[in-house]
Order: C-alpha cells, then sequence, then structure tokens
C-alpha cells in the first residue's frame, strides 16, 4: 500500500513537472492531490495557512534582502576592482592569474547568495582579462565554473537558508559552518591549478609587469569594499551580534553604500535592482510556499515516517545512505535547479536523515556540496547556462571543463564524511 | 483590457517593491534601535508582512516577466503539436491550482477577521490586515494565468512584460 501510494505520488509530480507546470504550482497540486485520495482531510484551509505562515516567517525575510544585496553589486564595479587588486599577488604562484579566478569567486561568494550570480560576475569581468592574456580555455572556463560554484557554499547562501527553512536547523550555524568546507573547497581547486601548471608549464602565459611589493599593497586597496563588507556580514553572524536577517539588512547598506561611493548608483540601477530582486525572491517564494504545503500534505499521509521506518529496516550504513543520496541528488539535479531539489527533498527525506544519527547541520552543508555539484553536470546546470551565455562555447565543452573540479568536490564529500569537524568545529566556537 | 491587465500587474510589481524596501526599513530599525535602548514594538512581525507584500504581491508581475520556473527540458524537445498539449495541461493546472489558492486564501482572511485572531507575537497586529496582501497576490496570479489560457484559446501568444534594462543577475 505505501509503495503503491508513494510510487503514485512519485508519477504524479513527474507527469506535473515534465508537463512544464510551474515547479511551485506542480507542489501544491500534487499535496492536493495526496490529500484528497490518501487522507481524510480537505487540503485548502492547511494549504492556505501553511502558505501564508512560510510567507510571512521572520526567520525567511534574510532571504529577499540577500537577494537584493546580489542584485546591487552585480550593477558595481566591484568585480573589476577585485581582479585588480588580486592579480599582482598572484603573478608569481604556478596558474598566475588563474587563481584570480578562484579567489575572486570565493571572496564575492562571501557577499553574495548564489552560484549563478557569482559566475556571472567574476566570469564577466576575468573571463576576458584572461582571455586576451592567452591563459588555456579550458583551466578559465573550468576554474570558473568549478569556483563559481563556491557561492553557494560560502555563506551568506540562498541555498542555506531554503534548506534551515525547511529542515528547522539555524541559518547562522549553517552559514558559519560553510566557512571551512568553502576554504577547503577553494584549496583543492587551486591545488589543482598547481599541479596542472607544473605538469603543462608551457601553456601558461608568462607573468606581467613585475610588481614591487610596495605597489602590490597599493593595489590592494581595490579589495577594501568587499573586504568590508564581508566583515561586516559574516563577523556580525559570528560574533553574535547579528542574526542573519540583520547581517543580510546590513550586507544591504553596505552594498548601497558601495554602488554609491563608485557612482554606480542612479535610480534607474536602484529600482533596477530593486525589481530585479523582488522577481526573484517571487520567483523563489513560489518555489518554498509549494514545498510548504506539500510539507504538510505529505505529513498527513505519512509518507515521510513510513520512508524513514523502510530505510531504517534496510540496516544501511550511513555512508551506503550517503552515497544513495548523492546519486539522488545528481540524478534530480539533471533536471531541477538547486532550490528545488533541496525543498523537493526534505519534505519527505528529514525524517530518515535523524532516524539514521545524521546531523542536520552537517547534512545540510553535504546538501549544498551534492547541490553545487549538480549545478554544473550537464544538461541543467545553471552554472554551465551561465558560462555558455558569457563564452558562447557549446554547454558539453563547458560541462568537459568543469569535469575535473566536479571530481575534485567528490574528493570534498569524502573529506567531509571522515572529518565532520570541519564543518561543526567552526559554529561550535559562536558567540551569543 | 489588456492595458488595464498590464496596470494591475505592474502596479502589484511596485507595491512588492515597495514591500521589499519596507522589510529593509523594519529588519534596519530593529538593528538600530536596539543598542540604543530604544524599544520598538513588532519590528520583527511587521518586517515578515512586508516580506509578505513583496513575495506574495509579486506573484503575477514575476510571472508575466516568464521568470516563475519550470522545467523546460522536455517542453523544448516536444514537437509543435506535443508542446501544445503541454502548453495546455500546464496551463489549466495552473488555473485550477491557483485558483483553489486564491480562494482559500480569501476564507483565511475572513475567518481571520470573524474569529479576530490576532498575530501571537507582541505586535498582536489583527491578522486578517497583512493575509489581505496573500489574497490580492494569488487573486491576481489567477488572473495573470486565466490571461495566458483566454490567449491560448485565442491562438495568440501570450503576452510578456519586458523592461529593458531590467534583467535580473540570474541570467539563465
Amino acid at each position: 500500500m505505501d509503495i503503491m501510494v508513494a510510487l503514485l505520488m512519485v508519477g504524479l509530480m513527474l507527469l506535473m513537472l515534465a508537463g512544464g507546470v510551474w515547479i511551485g504550482l506542480a507542489l501544491m497540486a500534487v499535496g492536493a492531490l495526496g490529500m484528497l485520495g490518501f487522507t481524510s482531510r480537505a487540503p485548502g484551509d492547511g494549504m492556505a495557512m501553511s502558505i501564508w505562515g512560510m510567507g510571512s516567517s521572520w526567520t525567511l525575510t534574510a532571504l529577499p534582502l540577500f537577494l537584493w544585496m546580489g542584485e546591487i553589486l552585480f550593477r558595481t564595479r566591484l568585480s573589476s576592482d577585485m581582479f585588480k587588486g588580486l592579480a599582482p599577488w598572484l603573478e608569481r604562484l604556478p596558474g598566475r592569474l588563474l587563481h584570480t579566478n578562484i579567489i575572486g569567486c570565493t571572496l564575492f561568494a562571501a557577499v553574495s547568495g548564489s552560484s549563478a550570480a557569482t559566475c556571472a560576475t567574476i566570469g564577466k569581468i576575468n573571463l576576458p582579462e584572461l582571455m586576451k592574456r592567452g591563459y588555456p580555455e579550458s583551466m578559465v572556463i573550468g576554474t570558473l565554473a568549478g569556483a563559481g560554484t563556491l557561492g553557494l557554499l560560502i555563506p551568506p547562501s540562498i541555498i542555506m537558508i531554503v534548506y534551515g527553512v525547511a529542515a528547522d536547523v539555524s541559518i547562522a550555524r549553517l552559514f558559519i559552518g560553510g566557512v571551512l568546507p568553502g576554504m577547503m573547497l577553494a584549496s583543492l581547486f587551486m591545488g589543482w591549478v598547481v599541479i596542472w601548471s607544473l605538469l603543462n608549464g608551457t601553456q601558461i602565459p608568462a607573468a606581467g609587469v613585475r610588481s614591487t611589493f610596495m605597489q602590490k599593497v597599493y593595489a590592494s586597496r581595490n579589495l577594501i569594499p568587499v573586504v568590508l563588507l564581508i566583515g561586516a556580514v559574516l563577523g556580525g553572524i559570528y560574533s553574535g551580534v547579528a542574526t542573519a536577517t540583520e547581517a543580510a539588512a546590513l550586507g544591504v547598506i553596505g552594498a548601497l553604500v558601495i554602488a554609491a561611493s563608485q557612482r554606480a548608483l542612479s535610480w534607474q540601477t536602484f529600482v533596477a535592482s530593486l525589481m530585479g530582486a523582488t522577481r526573484l525572491y517571487c520567483m523563489i517564494a513560489l518555489i518554498l510556499a509549494g514545498s510548504a504545503f506539500l510539507t504538510l500534505a505529505m505529513g498527513y499521509i505519512g509518507l515521510p515516517r513510513h520512508l524513514a521506518a523502510w530505510i531504517g529496516e534496510l540496516g544501511l550504513s550511513p555512508a551506503m545512505l550517503l552515497v544513495a543520496l548523492t546519486l539522488f541528488f545528481i540524478l534530480l539535479g539533471c533536471f531541477l535547479d538547486a532550490i528545488s531539489i533541496v525543498v523537493l527533498t526534505m519534505a519527505v527525506l528529514m525524517p530518515t536523515i535523524h532516524t539514521a544519527g545524521i546531523d542536520p547541520l552537517w547534512f545540510g552543508i553535504f546538501v549544498v556540496v551534492v547541490v553545487e555539484m549538480a549545478q554544473i553536470t550537464p544538461p541543467v546546470g545553471f552554472n554551465l547556462f551561465v558560462l555558455q551565455g558569457i563564452t558562447g562555447r557549446e554547454i558539453t565543452r563547458v560541462a568537459v571543463y568543469a569535469l575535473p573540479y566536479f571530481m575534485l568536490m567528490c574528493a570534498a564529500i569524502v573529506l567531509l564524511y571522515l572529518f565532520p569537524q570541519i564543518v561543526t568545529w567552526l559554529p561550535g566556537q559562536m558567540m551569543g | 483590457m489588456r492595458a488595464a491587465l498590464n496596470l494591475l500587474y505592474r502596479s502589484t510589481g511596485v507595491l512588492a517593491a515597495i514591500g521589499m524596501v519596507a522589510t529593509l526599513v523594519f529588519v534596519a530599525t530593529g538593528v538600530v534601535s536596539r543598542p540604543l535602548g530604544i524599544y520598538l514594538r513588532g519590528t520583527d512581525a511587521y518586517a515578515g508582512y512586508s516580506m509578505a507584500a513583496c513575495g506574495f504581491l509579486a506573484l503575477a508581475y514575476t510571472f508575466k516577466h516568464g521568470e516563475h520556473i519550470r522545467v523546460s527540458l522536455l517542453l523544448e524537445r516536444l514537437g509543435p503539436r506535443s508542446r501544445n498539449v503541454a502548453e495546455w495541461f500546464s496551463l489549466i493546472v495552473g488555473v485550477v491550482v491557483t485558483g483553489v489558492l486564491a480562494w482559500y486564501s480569501v476564507r483565511m482572511a475572513w475567518f481571520s477577521h470573524e474569529f479576530g485572531d490576532r498575530s501571537q507575537g507582541i505586535d498582536a497586529t489583527p491578522l486578517w490586515i497583512p493575509q489581505l496582501l496573500m489574497v490580492v497576490g494569488t487573486i491576481t496570479l489567477f488572473i495573470a494565468l486565466l490571461d495566458d489560457l483566454v490567449m491560448r484559446a485565442r491562438g495568440c501568444e501570450p503576452v510578456r512584460l519586458i523592461v529593458p534594462g531590467q534583467q535580473s543577475s540570474r541570467m539563465e
């Protein structure tokens, strides 16, 4: 019986999604039909109440604000300033300016919540600069595709807010938990670039003009705005001075100040960033609304509970479960975006995670890394689309360039599994 | 008629954007007032209602920009005839779901009003007032989908609001 219910719901969901029903509405439709078919409750009132609760909850207010901050920064000169500030320091490292992609994405990820925005913002400046200097295309596009995904892992992170709300985990702790794994991943990427460059030294163009130490320091002044902004947002959360939402408000104000100081803030850009952020938030809100109701409906049907019990009976070890989930998420990533994957599966999976004795905080970071991997796997990977848009290369070619970084992410997951402290240590040190 | 509908979508979009600004203002007020020792009642709750204004009121506006996401992978591979079937299917499902949602939103706000429900927080706002935002937002979304369905029935392509220079950074 249970298996039949589950299969029917999955089939219904696939039909709706494949038929092109807007994802948020598809989740609502499946939830409502499930409740009509398998419970004695009427779905309508629960639908309205759960969606109202989600749409007006204080915890979620960080989401629209971080989206707005990203939209403002996208319209500033922040990324070209970062290139100018970083380049002199990286000329001597094997791989030279390829590292500006990785460090640039890492820094921008610390002020942006989305990987597509990170990839696009850094890419639009770095790609032409690096191609002009003759760096190999495979490495330029590959590093950008790989490091762009850090936008999700390094806080602030839209997907962590979504996970935190769906799984009832503290968003501030998730944010801080993502810092070390993000830096680890960035180091892995940089390590790969160093090794590749040592093996293929001839393909890396010679260093540009040699600059003195003082010149380097002077060039670094370009990094001051982004560093201040990171300090305000992450420092506020870590020290317990600000909640995630309050840090987001500080971030928006900081981004407006940066835009104003660069004279990039006109009434037009302000309105464009505001309307852009409003639509982006609304798009995510509709999916979240659907998932809020689907979670409620699933709870009434009892499917998550039964699934948890069933997987419990299978006697899978946590490692086996995580391998299965990784494959499942990557498969879903072939046709769904990151947020939809998280809300869809969390509606059903959380009891299973609790039963298996997996720490929900650690699992959140795990999910983010796996979903990041899904962002650079064809046929649907938003970072691939973004890079295809900037470079005009075939999506399949971009995916091949991104493959080494995909493998490094697999390695990162193994490391996170072996050393869960990478995730849990820093949140344990938080004040407040 | 077209002009009136577009005005409806655009004006709810603008109101939603004001909701976004209000969210920022209420959260920032909370941040600033706390260390100063000023105690402002319920800024958290008002930030939540402002966010509700932003999310719900923008529904139709976002829909008409074609920015609510759907799985397009299959749609794009279908031939013209099966694609037409899929478009009809998704629009009919959409109209039914948003219609049901709008109806039950009205019902929720009505019951909140009848029973005098108030917010659990210290703001103690009568809940029907902010819930009206959801009522307006879901009804305009229903209208927007109905609009698309009618357009398709007449055999024309649904109208999209495109404002030059207002692309978001998502770039998909």
